[in-house]
């Protein structure tokens, strides 16, 4: 790994969404701690998988990578440049090379354009803004659509058809060839198989793996089906309730999960062979998911971990450095080296809030 | 970003040629098989050529009106010269049946009692028309000698009478003839004073008293409470205000209409010697060269020689003409105040739909105040305030119709920004605005397109209803509103002149609605409340 190039790195990434008290004003009554301060690095050509349950935050971390929202707080680096703070200009210039697939083929493409359009879209307003490596003309554009078309398995004789022509794994290809317009170095892959079937799943995740020996293109990649991360992804992180809580190599992770959660989750996958299946022991957690809405200093996993220590309940774990790249957040492990230490301070929002209903408690 | 429209032809390997179906072109297929709307659809097509083309249509002048032809019913077989004698036997037959002259049985005098009494004239008319025609044939019944009179004069207009209408009117200058119309104010006045033997200075003179006459016509008309000196302030205020060329264009009006008369006098008593020595077939379409040197083209036929297929108003006027020209305005205001509802109401809800928060949050109780005002009432106080024209009429009625669409769009917008592409647009770095134009609005102009068709009949019952209270299009236009509100006064002698109009009316308010719904149907396939 080390000989690597670092390209992109979250750093104590927080996204916190005010959640509004209703009635004439809205006022803001709390925050939903969507994402609560996690860090990682992506290295170039490789594919990180997120993993988690719905609501974990794996959606809102690429968002956020993506700059569809502006987090709470953190810095997001891309090759160096924090997106968060970088103006207008350099933050179109950066996004050139930070591109998305969608989970929902079916509401990512505009249904009143025509592919030709979908896919020129993203070309146009970079060729006009001349951030290209030349100035493309319209001819040259059509044809770089076509080669697009081709490279992801679409007959090009089909540009100027509209979506709702195509079946839902076509408009995944649409989607990924627009995401690939731009010769982008990261493509944050936000679910994108989960709406298909699986015989098209399949065929998705060979593009996706093609393109990327092809390309050299490095990819975030999200789902919720343990097997599809274990197939695409060279490392693997977990989330749960919008913290980070293991990241490892995808082997080491399948063969060696640390975190309670980890395992909990790998032994609910079922596995493709009767009588292993039949073999398998679930781990079964007790509670639901407990609402982000609340600020912990707390292991995150308390509530529902079966080996929670009386130390799980005083401040949050921080990262320990396992070996062989594995990192995970869990007391159990205290005694290994600590690789990044946990940070749960409040953000300026919720001090702000607290402060106010400090203040009205006082009054009472 | 402009985005071509380009379609190269592409084909597949068996050469057959691939095209995209968009969904606009799916929601046409669907519509071209709704019936009802294709019917609705055609119908208005129908109604705006006749309203645009107006012009060419050989119709007789909408703000003509010839005192003698008042009241007429319509009739497609007889002309106005046999509708008015018509008209002068009924009368003259029911007082021979007042004076006990024309002689009917016991039943029908019964029943022309109950029938004044339940004021049913045209029935009575009717009967003793009927009655008394059979009495002349069968000698029974002869017209007295004042009567005959009456009738024999009635024939004789009806022989004798024209009507002249000037096409142009030229006159020489500096050796050429110029049609007055193209003529400038100096030279217009020149030749009009040299007309009349006075001088250019009397001349314009008293065009300026004339057009601030009419100007203080106006503003008593649009505030009944100006007196003295406040109406000389505002009538100079105004004369001052509307500069030279403003009065030039309204002084050049009133002086064509002068030479015109002018020339028409002059050319009356040609024609007169020419009808009397039988040299011209009626209708007479000729050129005059007048003794004073002005060159007309002139059409002369005979006035009551004219057919109303839809009869006459109160003054005369005929009724088709002006239902035709009315449509024009009534649906000129149902197109122009939705197209600025549209307009308004585009661009504030998808500001506040896709901006959201504070922009949002005022721009929408600044909505819903003007919601809250009674919005009649506010269309009525704007008509009283800025007087009663068409402009007038258009602003205030899309003042407050946008209301609606804003809210509509807004919804529409607000759900279409979470959705996935248009956050892939966000993270290609599209711009706000481009979001906005080329992704929201054409992915909602489905609804705003169904929701304008079902609007444009809202706004012409509006017009109508403003017409109809007398503060909408004011004489000599008109509108189906203000022919209906005309009518209703004389409802029960002349019932054509309701019904017509609001037959007209009717039928392209359901045509509009038809084909309103039959848009939602297509652009919408999946909605259960189809026809």
């Amino acid at each position: 790994m080390e000989n690597k190039e670092l390209i992109l790195s979250v750093k104590d990434l927080r996204q916190h969404f005010p959640i509004d008290g209703g009635g004439l004003l809205k006022k803001t009554v709390g925050y939903v701690r969507a994402v609560d301060g996690i860090s990682f690095d992506v290295y170039k050509g490789e594919t990180v998988g997120i993993v988690g349950e719905s609501g974990c935050g794996k959606s809102t971390t690429v968002r956020s990578i993506a700059q569809l929202y502006k987090p709470t707080t953190g810095q997001i680096l891309f090759h160096g440049v924090d997106l968060c703070t970088a103006d207008r200009d350099t933050l179109l210039r950066q996004r050139r090379n930070i591109q998305m697939i969608f989970q929902d083929p079916y509401a990512s493409l505009d249904p009143r354009m025509t592919v030709r359009n979908i896919i020129l879209e993203p070309l146009r307003i970079y060729n006009r803004r001349g951030l290209l490596e030349k100035k493309y003309t319209e001819e040259e554009l059509d044809e770089r659509v076509k080669d697009l078309m081709e490279k992801v398995g679409i007959n090009k004789a089909f540009i100027n058809r509209y979506p709702h022509e195509f079946s839902g794994g076509q408009r995944q290809r649409i989607g990924i060839a627009r995401a690939l317009a731009l010769n982008p170095e990261i493509i944050l892959a936000d679910e994108p198989v989960s709406a298909l079937d699986v015989s098209i799943q399949a065929q998705i995740l060979n593009l996706i793996s093609d393109i990327q020996k092809e390309m050299g293109v490095t990819f975030i990649f999200i789902a919720h089906d343990l097997g599809v991360i274990q197939h695409i992804s060279h490392r693997v992180i977990v989330m749960y309730l919008g913290k980070i809580m293991e990241i490892s190599s995808s082997d080491e992770l399948y063969s060696n999960p640390l975190h309670p959660y980890t395992q909990a989750l790998l032994s609910a996958a079922p596995i493709p062979d009767p009588k292993l299946e039949r073999g398998r022991k679930r781990i079964v957690l007790e509670g639901d998911v407990p609402s982000p809405d609340k600020e912990r200093h707390c292991c995150y996993f308390y509530d529902r971990c079966a080996k929670r220590m009386d130390k799980c309940s005083k401040c949050v774990p921080p990262m320990f450095d396992c070996g062989k790249d594995h990192k995970v957040a869990c007391f159990l492990y205290d005694d290994h080296p600590v690789a990044e230490e946990a940070s749960d301070k409040p953000t300026e929002g919720e001090l702000k809030l607290k402060a106010k209903q400090e203040r009205k408690h006082r009054n009472k | 970003m402009a985005l071509t429209k380009k379609k190269e032809i592409t084909t597949n390997e068996f050469d057959q040629t691939i095209v995209g179906t968009s969904l606009t072109k799916e929601a046409w297929k669907r519509l071209k098989k709704n019936r009802m709307a294709v019917i609705g659809g055609v119908i208005v097509i129908i109604y705006s050529l006749v309203a645009i083309f107006a012009d060419l249509l050989p119709l007789y002048p909408y703000d003509q009106a010839i005192t003698s032809h008042r009241n007429l019913r319509p009739s497609l077989t007889k002309t106005a010269g046999e509708l008015m004698l018509e008209q002068e036997m009924k009368n003259l037959f029911f007082q021979a049946w007042r004076q006990g002259r024309l002689v009917l049985t016991e039943e029908e005098d019964a029943q022309i009692e109950a029938w004044v009494a339940a004021s049913k004239t045209n029935n009575v008319w009717d009967l003793v028309y009927e009655r008394g025609t059979q009495a002349l044939e069968n000698g029974s019944f002869e017209w007295s000698a004042s009567e005959q009179r009456r009738i024999d004069n009635i024939l004789e207009d009806i022989e004798t009478e024209t009507l002249i209408t000037i096409n142009s009117v030229s006159a020489p200058v500096d050796g050429q003839m110029v049609n007055i119309e193209d003529m400038d104010y100096e030279t217009l006045i020149t030749l009009y004073a040299s007309l009349i033997g006075s001088d250019y200075e009397s001349v314009n003179q008293s065009m300026y008293n004339e057009v601030s006459a009419t100007v203080t016509n106006e503003l008593r008309a649009n505030d009944s409470s100006l007196t003295g000196e406040d109406l000389t302030a505002a009538v100079e205020m105004e004369m001052d205000a509307m500069g030279e060329d403003a009065f030039q264009s309204r002084a050049i009006q009133n002086v064509i209409g002068y030479i015109e008369q002018l020339a028409e006098r002059g050319a009356s008593s040609d024609i007169n010697t020419m009808i009397t020595s039988g040299g011209a077939q009626l209708p007479y379409r000729g050129v005059f060269d007048l003794s004073n040197g002005l060159h007309v083209e002139l059409e002369v036929s005979r006035m009551h020689d004219r057919r109303y297929i839809c009869g006459t108003d109160y003054l005369g006027r005929d009724l088709l003409s002006r239902i035709i020209y009315g449509s024009q305005i009534s649906i000129a205001i149902g197109l122009v105040g939705t197209i600025t509802s549209i307009f308004i109401g585009i661009l504030v809800g998808a500001l506040a739909g896709y901006l959201g928060g504070k922009v949002d949050y005022y721009l929408m109780r600044f909505v819903d105040i003007m919601y809250g005002l009674p919005y009649m009432l506010l269309v009525i106080i704007c008509m009283a305030i800025f007087g009663r024209n068409i402009i007038n009429l258009f602003f205030a009625l899309a003042l407050v119709s946008w209301l609606t669409i804003a809210r509509m769009v807004r919804g529409q917008i607000m759900s279409l920004k979470n959705q996935e592409y248009v956050e892939a647009a966000r993270s290609m770095g599209v711009g706000t605005m481009s979001i906005i134009f080329r992704h929201m609005i054409p992915n909602s102009l489905s609804v705003i397109i169904v929701y304008s068709t079902i609007r444009i009949p809202a706004f012409i019952m509006q017009e109508s209803f403003l017409s109809f209270l007398g503060l909408g299009v004011q004489a000599p236009y008109a509108s189906w509103g203000s022919l209906i509100g005309d009518a209703v006064s004389s409802m029960a002698l002349y019932p054509y002149k309701l019904i017509i109009p609001s037959i007209v009316m009717v039928i392209f308010l359901f045509s509009m609605n038809f084909l309103g719904d039959g848009l939602r149907d297509a652009f919408d396939p999946q909605s259960k409340n189809q026809l």
